[in-house]
């Protein structure tokens, strides 16, 4: 496999590539930056406000949007909001600390245990599956970012990343929610290529990507390939509108490009508002079509 | 001929907001004016913004709309290309890009071609013109005046320049997109549109002006890089990637006049071989016989 930074294997070696970087997923990281950081602006005009909230997590995904979003608007707009749970790891809160007191960033942070515990000790709730736990937790967030969005006047910006939207790794109405999405077009593997370009700590590029719902969890063990490789495929499938069988004829092993694609097919409903039943003359998102925001005809 | 001082206005426009859009380019207009500009350029659907979707006949102007005529007004002694949603008699609403000058509106040209694939919608909004025509100016050349998608048909540049078009105008609201590693500029967008610019000035030996705008509408952002290119196909200008501004640039006719006698390719072309030819082909499209033996 032909790599950019050098790297054959993500280990957490310090001494080593930061990670592994596909060649054809490599990226003009100043010419991304831009994109991004004028888009973040040119939405918070449009929308009329000054001010973004943001869950940091102490992962990648977040903490390249708080240096995205601080550049774009100054840190003292950004506010981070830190929402561990009990079983969170130690390090994830340790991360996101860091990189609030290098933005210099306010920040809070909010323990949802409570939130989430009071539901889950009811009686019918208590076997819950730890599915239902990690999408109750990324459910809570999202209140809490929302209900902050109001003191804050601030828009939440997104953290979602092109490949978990792609293969349905989020939540619907969870982490997915937000006003805007500034790195949703960047595969995670890119993510990772501008995340060292913006100044990202090293830590936080090189540790391995969790949605940290469980002690030791990691994305690349429950979903069984490295985002390097299940990167490649998507771009082949997606960007380059390649069948599974060329992408196979490539030499990627067909039941991992089948599978691939079937996670796609099967997360398309994430992606889209819920379908309206037709019924009137003139329907939101099917005919009546208009940009997020307009000028409004005066109040006077 | 003396040159012609060329100001491009890669301005940021606010979706659906023509009075705001409105107040920019008189001020940009008078800003060229005071800079001693001959021709003031603004890209595609300046005056709207870009993404409007339903807003397009709500930000509609008739040609004769008290707001159009007064920018016109203002173009006394300097000539400007505008760009909105022209609202026809028949109440079809077009894409169009005018030319004012000497007080009044001397052209308009309604966009040819709607992209309606990939991240374009514009078919569905929009109707499509189907008259080009190059057109005289105040300025001593003629002007060749298309918008954005008409650029990636390849008749429209050979079409303008045998109608006498020494200068091409394009205005656009491209979408930068491709960020990938290895193209100029580091943006597939703007490396697709270099070589046409490049291509339509060489193989027409005419100056391309291209005019982009920059800001973001929805998802878009557009990535202006706008430019002058020579007749030779040299790079005369190029604006910033980007950046909103006023940016300038000087077109030399008698550089025209130079590449035109050396690299005389206009002199050489044959309309009547093309005419026949396409003459058959469209009807074989069509489903009519072909003609094979034509020859």
């Amino acid at each position: 496999m032909s790599t950019i930074d050098t790297p054959a294997d993500p280990a957490p070696d310090a001494t080593g590539p930061a990670f592994e970087l596909p060649a054809e997923l490599a990226i003009e990281t100043g010419v991304a930056r831009r994109l991004i950081v004028d888009f973040i602006r040119a939405q918070l005009r449009q929308a009329g406000f000054e001010r973004l909230v943001l869950g940091l997590s102490g992962g990648i995904d977040s903490a390249l949007v708080a240096y995205l979003a601080a550049e774009a608007i100054g840190p003292e707009q950004l506010l981070c909001i830190l929402m561990p749970y009990r079983t969170s790891s130690r390090d994830s809160v340790t991360d996101a600390e860091t990189v609030v007191a290098d933005l210099g960033c306010p920040s809070e942070l909010v323990d949802i245990s409570p939130m989430v515990d009071a539901w889950f000790e009811q009686p019918a709730n208590q076997d819950a599956s730890a599915l239902r736990r990690g999408n109750l937790m990324a459910r809570t967030r999202m209140m809490v970012l929302y209900d902050r969005s109001v003191t804050w006047r601030g828009l939440v910006i997104g953290t979602g990343n092109k490949t978990e939207t792609l293969i349905g790794y989020t939540t619907i109405f969870g982490d997915s929610a937000c006003a805007l999405a500034p790195i949703a077009d960047l595969y995670k593997t890119q993510v990772r290529q501008l995340s060292l370009a913006v100044g990202v700590p090293e830590t936080i590029v090189r540790k391995a990507p969790s949605a940290d719902l469980w002690p030791g969890q990691t994305d690349e063990s429950e979903v069984g390939f490295s985002y390097a490789l299940i990167d490649r495929i998507l771009f082949r499938l997606i960007d380059r509108r390649r069948t599974i069988d060329e992408v196979v004829a490539e030499g990627f092993e067909r039941a991992m490009v089948e599978r691939v694609d079937r996670m796609v097919a099967g997360a398309e409903f994430k992606r889209q508002m819920p379908p309206i039943a037709k019924v009137g003359p003139r329907t939101a998102g099917v005919d009546y079509l208009y940009p997020r925001r307009r000028p409004r005809a005066s109040a006077s | 001929m003396p040159p012609i001082r060329v100001a491009l206005a890669q301005v940021a426009p606010r979706l659906g907001d023509l009075a705001a859009n409105l107040e920019r380019h008189t001020e940009l207009l008078e800003e060229a004016r005071a800079e001693g500009s001959d021709l003031v350029v603004f890209p595609e659907l300046g005056l709207t913004g870009y993404w409007l979707q339903d807003l397009n006949s709500e930000v509609a102007m008739r040609l004769d709309d008290p707001r159009l005529v007064a920018l016109a007004a203002r173009t006394r002694g300097i000539s400007a290309v505008v760009s909105f949603v022209e609202e026809s008699d028949d109440h079809r609403l077009f894409i169009a890009a005018a030319l004012l000058e000497d007080g009044a509106i001397r052209h308009v040209h309604r966009k040819l071609y709607l992209p309606t694939y990939g991240l374009f919608d514009e078919r569905r909004f929009f109707a499509a013109g189907s008259v080009l025509r190059a057109t005289d100016s105040r300025l001593g050349v003629r002007l060749g005046i298309s918008v954005c998608e008409d650029w990636w048909h390849l008749s429209v540049a050979n079409l303008l320049a045998l109608d006498g078009a020494q200068v091409l105008i394009n205005v656009s609201s491209s979408p930068g997109r491709d960020v990938a590693v290895g193209h100029r500029e580091g943006l597939g967008t703007a490396a697709s549109w270099r070589s046409l610019n490049r291509t339509y000035a060489q193989l027409t030996t005419s100056y391309v002006v291209f005019v982009n705008r920059v800001g973001v509408d929805e998802s878009f952002s557009f990535w202006g890089g706008s430019e002058v290119v020579g007749p030779s196909g040299g790079s005369v200008f190029q604006a910033p990637l980007h950046e909103d501004g006023l940016f300038h640039a000087v077109i030399d006719p008698a550089e025209l006049r130079h590449e035109r006698i050396a690299n005389p390719l206009l002199r050489d072309e044959r309309p009547e071989v093309m005419l026949r030819q396409l003459d058959r082909i469209a009807r074989a499209r069509a489903g009519d016989t072909d003609d094979e033996d034509d020859r």
